[in-house]
């Protein structure tokens, strides 16, 4: 639902309490302070008596919906101990009563048994520079066995062929090896001004659909995705630099911030056509990426609503894509703006484009007949085995667990999360289907924080390029999973399609569109509830 | 001799030399020394066609009188000396030719081991560590590589098979740190892209010959611009040594000296770059690392420090037994082995070991400081115990095997050793794996 809903929720609770009030004046008991624990299957919800207090009441709704609110009343009890399924999550609070009045709402908190296991049993406990690079802990030898193969063809430089190890690199590529773009299983980074595009590149098109996969049209002499690197002697597609432009913002209560928005000069070896469209694409994160092929797809489609059926100002929507081994259109997953149906060819995908490595699923090099070619019949220039090892050992990445979930400003965040609307796309809790083939990532109860579908993100964020069904105002939900530990890994906090952002608050704040109502609910925090946003999210 | 501690009193002169006849050839090797406690340990690596080496050692600061200790083909020894003892070492490679001229000269004095070590807290241990060993490694890498890069230069002026020597023992020496550095893979030197910058792995030979060969004038801007598979320690080990360690100095051609001195200072600045980026005075990683789990650091928690350090010693033995080794034994196959050019492989995967050793024991060359052996010790000795005997055996098995590498994956006996050698890592793999990294972050 939309905040205005829940606000009232709130407001018709505070309403409902001052009817209670009698004519006579008397005194209103304190609020508790609750605190929440998890003990196996069971939640806990403990507070210490309040003076005065004839009894006590829970309230509790779904997290992070907010609603519906219902009560029970505790009597004189300052416990309550209820079972609860893996994947439950609750927002839960409690009053305190006596003869005359109700007390206001104690801190609210959240009850859930596993919030900290954010990829379910494929979850570790590191919060080292390994965080995302480590096997799932419930392999078994034979996954682990494959797992490290896929990992040492991960790492795999490739150079200009002829070539005893690893030849076949480009002619025209992005980068040279998967690790490059994607170092220690993470995300890339835009260049500073002048600097290198080394973990993020361009796609192009021109208007319209493609006639046999209904997606972006090729650019002649080019593709759908420009090569900035090319191998010595051939040239590459073109130079591209990027300059910033800086806005000055202030939130509500006149705290400063800033917004940067990137611009890309290209300067291509052949002249590009006038109606030409650029989208800017840095390197996401790889890890988790097998629970989230492990979504079934009636989940995801439960969680779309096109055409806002319900009134909450959220739209979600499915991207259907071309499977190019399929020959034909299915759900899309994977990508910034969901342009991959399954990792196997998302992988095969970034082999084809980014390295210029050609596949048994993309077996024609992308310079194919443009004077890049190299000539050389020398592909596929990988296996089916390689691809499949890489695959795999994509989705057995281990997802790290969550850190200070105990924390009373990390709770606190977690609850502003939800009032700002947060969760109505970074939806917290997914359960995992039976996936084929890889036991570990099936039947999970997992925390990704995205509900995989395109949300229109307002002007601000929009690349003006479709890519299928996704508009030029559309991007998927990236997941939220692990964003804390982006600074330890990565040595940088920048996030967004372009890495724009340099923080999450700046993320934040560029929210528009669907999210224009929760970017204005933050905008309208507190400073110390703004920080507890962000420990929340760094608690991630 | 296995690298075990000895009473070796090196009072008890075998013979005291006051010269060392020079000959043309063999090559001289390069040691290292490192001290902890009072324990001295001296390796060098292996040179090709050696039937043996010499240790010379004399007392300082009198440098008088010398001792000479026939080594046989070992080629470390650890000694346990008194607390005081200041003493200079060298040692020199035999063949059928004679005897090579001295290697560099290593000094040390032995400093008392420091008590306070045993009860050193887990903040000193991952302080200790973050500047007595990663940050002195990288150090003595950017010192290294100031040295190499002066030898390339030397060689465009006078292209002598001296200077090809020099040039090539340069390299070497400067290969040590960086794999005594693999053991702590994380931070800049990942962030930054360095690793690839000095390290890149297969070496883009296509279009390396296709640079030398083209008109561009071989700048170190231009240079720069290359791919990665073009700049790094296996480039200019492919230029300075040639496919298989057997390049004179007639054979390099003047675009090739261009080359060297272009990447050599590339590598220099890369070098200086990576120690820049954990210094105090630079852009302080040092201090990051070291104050894990206080405000400000990106170490969310003590305990991630921890897991840090044992991650990348796991990472690297991991790598030597499954990758490194494994890769070129299973496919019989000299295309893939590292540091193939220069027969260097075997010292490599001690070398990585070591890395692993220092971490540990928390020391490098002669910093001495509290380390995760002593957190380890004082929780489950029978667990220290274990590890130390498993990185010393792993060392043991592989300086066991025949040298050189790349000929010892197509022999019979050397295969036979190889597999011990994966025997030991995957044991000490599993200790670290299994024992070490879940109760290492409960450790008080």
């Amino acid at each position: 639902m939309n905040i205005k809903t829940k606000k009232m929720l709130v407001t018709i609770m505070l309403v409902k309490m001052t009817l209670i009030l009698p004519t006579l004046t008397l005194a209103v008991p304190n609020a508790p302070d609750i605190n929440v624990s998890a003990v196996g299957s069971q939640v806990i919800v403990n507070f210490d008596p309040v003076t005065g207090a004839t009894g006590y009441k829970l309230y509790y709704a779904p997290y992070p919906e907010l609603s519906p609110l219902k009560s029970m009343d505790l009597g004189t009890a300052t416990s309550y101990k209820t079972t609860l399924a893996t994947e439950d999550y609750y927002a839960v609070a409690v009053t305190s009563y006596d003869d005359s009045s109700e007390s206001t709402l104690s801190n609210i908190d959240v009850a859930s048994l596993n919030e900290s296991l954010s990829g379910g049993e494929t979850t570790l406990a590191d919060a080292s520079t390994h965080a995302f690079s480590s096997p799932a802990p419930n392999l078994d030898e034979a996954g682990l066995e494959q797992h490290l193969a896929g990992d040492a063809d991960f790492e795999a430089v490739f150079v200009t062929a002829p070539a005893s190890v690893n030849g076949g690199l480009g002619p025209v590529f992005n980068q040279t090896s998967c690790e490059g773009c994607h170092p220690k299983d993470g995300r890339g980074a835009p260049p500073e001004e002048g600097g290198e595009f080394d973990t993020m590149f361009l796609r192009l098109s021109t208007p319209g659909k493609d006639s046999t996969t209904g997606g972006p049209v090729a650019v002649e002499g080019f593709g759908t995705q420009l090569f900035q690197k090319s191998i010595f002697g051939m040239q590459s597609h073109a130079d591209v630099t990027v300059t910033y432009t800086e806005e000055s913002k202030t939130f509500a209560d006149g705290k400063p911030y800033s917004l940067r928005t990137p611009h890309y000069n290209v300067k291509p070896y052949i002249d590009l056509p006038d109606d030409v469209m650029f989208s800017p694409r840095v390197a996401p994160a790889v890890f988790g990426r097998g629970l989230l092929e492990a979504i079934p797809e009636s989940t995801i489609l439960a969680l779309a609503d096109e055409n806002d059926a319900d009134g909450d100002g959220i739209s979600g929507k499915a991207n259907y894509v071309w499977h190019p081994v399929e020959k034909k259109t299915v759900l899309g997953r994977f990508g910034l703006k969901a342009n991959n149906p399954t990792l196997i060819v998302q992988n095969a995908g970034a082999y084809h484009g980014d390295i210029g490595i050609t596949s048994p699923i993309f077996p024609v090099d992308t310079s194919t007949g443009l004077p890049q070619d190299d000539g050389l019949q020398d592909d596929p220039e990988i296996s089916m085995e390689t691809l499949e090892n890489v695959t795999f050992y994509v989705q057995t990445l281990s997802v790290p667990a969550r850190r200070n979930t105990d924390k009373a400003e990390v709770r606190q965040g977690q609850i502003i999360f939800a009032q700002a609307g947060c969760g109505s796309c970074h939806v917290p809790t997914i359960k995992t289907g039976e996936f084929e083939g890889v036991e570990s990532i099936s039947n999970q109860v997992i925390h990704p924080y995205t509900d995989m579908l395109l949300h229109d993100m307002g002007e601000g964020l929009a690349d003006n390029r479709p890519d299928f069904l996704a508009d030029g105002n559309e991007w998927r939900t990236p997941p939220l999973w692990a964003i804390g530990l982006t600074e330890v890994v990565h040595g940088h906090t920048f996030f967004l399609h372009d890495g724009r952002a340099r923080n999450l608050m700046e993320a934040i704040m560029w929210h528009g569109g669907e999210a224009e109502d929760a970017k204005n609910y933050v905008n309208n925090l507190s400073e110390t509830e703004r920080d507890a946003l962000l420990a929340f999210l760094n608690s991630l | 001799m296995k690298n075990k501690i000895k009473n070796l009193s090196l009072a008890v002169a075998l013979t005291a030399i006051s010269s060392v006849s020079l000959h043309a050839a063999p090559p001289i090797p390069a040691v290292t020394v490192t001290v902890e406690g009072n324990t001295v340990t001296a390796f060098w690596n292996p040179v090709i066609g050696a039937t043996g080496y010499n240790l010379y050692a004399a007392p300082t600061p009198s440098y008088s009188p010398i001792s000479k200790i026939p080594m046989g083909t070992e080629t470390d020894i650890s000694v346990t000396l008194a607390v005081g003892d200041a003493w200079a070492i060298a040692v020199t490679s035999e063949d059928a030719s004679g005897e090579s001229a001295y290697s560099n000269i290593e000094t040390f004095t032995v400093k008392s081991a420091d008590p306070a070590d045993a009860t050193a807290s887990r903040s000193a241990i991952i302080s200790g560590t973050a500047y007595n060993v990663i940050l002195a490694t990288y150090e003595e890498l950017a010192t290294r590589a100031s040295v190499l890069a002066n030898a390339a230069a030397a060689l465009q002026f006078d292209s002598s098979d001296s200077n090809l020597l020099t040039a090539q023992n340069a390299w070497r020496d400067a290969r040590n740190p960086w794999e005594q550095s693999e053991g702590f893979l994380f931070g800049p030197v990942d962030t930054q892209g360095l690793d690839p910058a000095l390290d890149s792995w297969p070496v883009n030979r296509t279009d390396l010959d296709a640079v030398l060969s083209s008109g561009n004038s071989l700048t170190v801007e231009f240079v720069s611009a290359l791919d990665d598979t073009l700049h790094g320690f296996h480039t200019i080990e492919y230029l300075l040594f040639g496919a298989a360690n057997d390049k004179t100095a007639s054979q390099l051609t003047s675009r090739e000296k261009e080359y060297l001195a272009a990447s050599t200072t590339l590598f220099k600045n890369h070098a200086e770059a990576l120690a820049n980026a954990w210094r105090s005075t630079g852009e302080n990683y040092v201090n990051n690392f070291a104050t894990a789990g206080q405000s400000g650091s990106s170490f969310v928690s003590e305990e991630a420090a921890l897991q840090e350090l044992v991650n990348g010693m796991i990472g690297i033995v991991d790598e030597v037994g499954n990758g490194k080794i494994a890769d070129p034994y299973s496919q019989t196959s000299t295309e893939l082995v590292e540091s193939q050019f220069s027969f260097n492989s075997l010292l490599d995967f001690e070398n990585n070991i070591r890395s692993v050793e220092n971490t540990y024991l928390g020391r490098y060359l002669q910093n001495d400081g509290p380390g995760l052996s002593d957190l380890v010790k004082r929780n489950d000795a029978a667990l220290d115990t274990e590890i130390r005997n498993g990185i010393s055996n792993s060392i043991d098995a592989i300086q066991a095997i025949p040298f050189p590498f790349r000929d010892a994956i197509s022999d019979t006996a050397g295969r036979a050793l190889i597999e011990a050698a994966q025997a030991e890592l995957s044991k000490l793999q599993t200790t670290l794996e299994t024992k070490l990294l879940p109760n290492v972050v409960n450790y008080q």
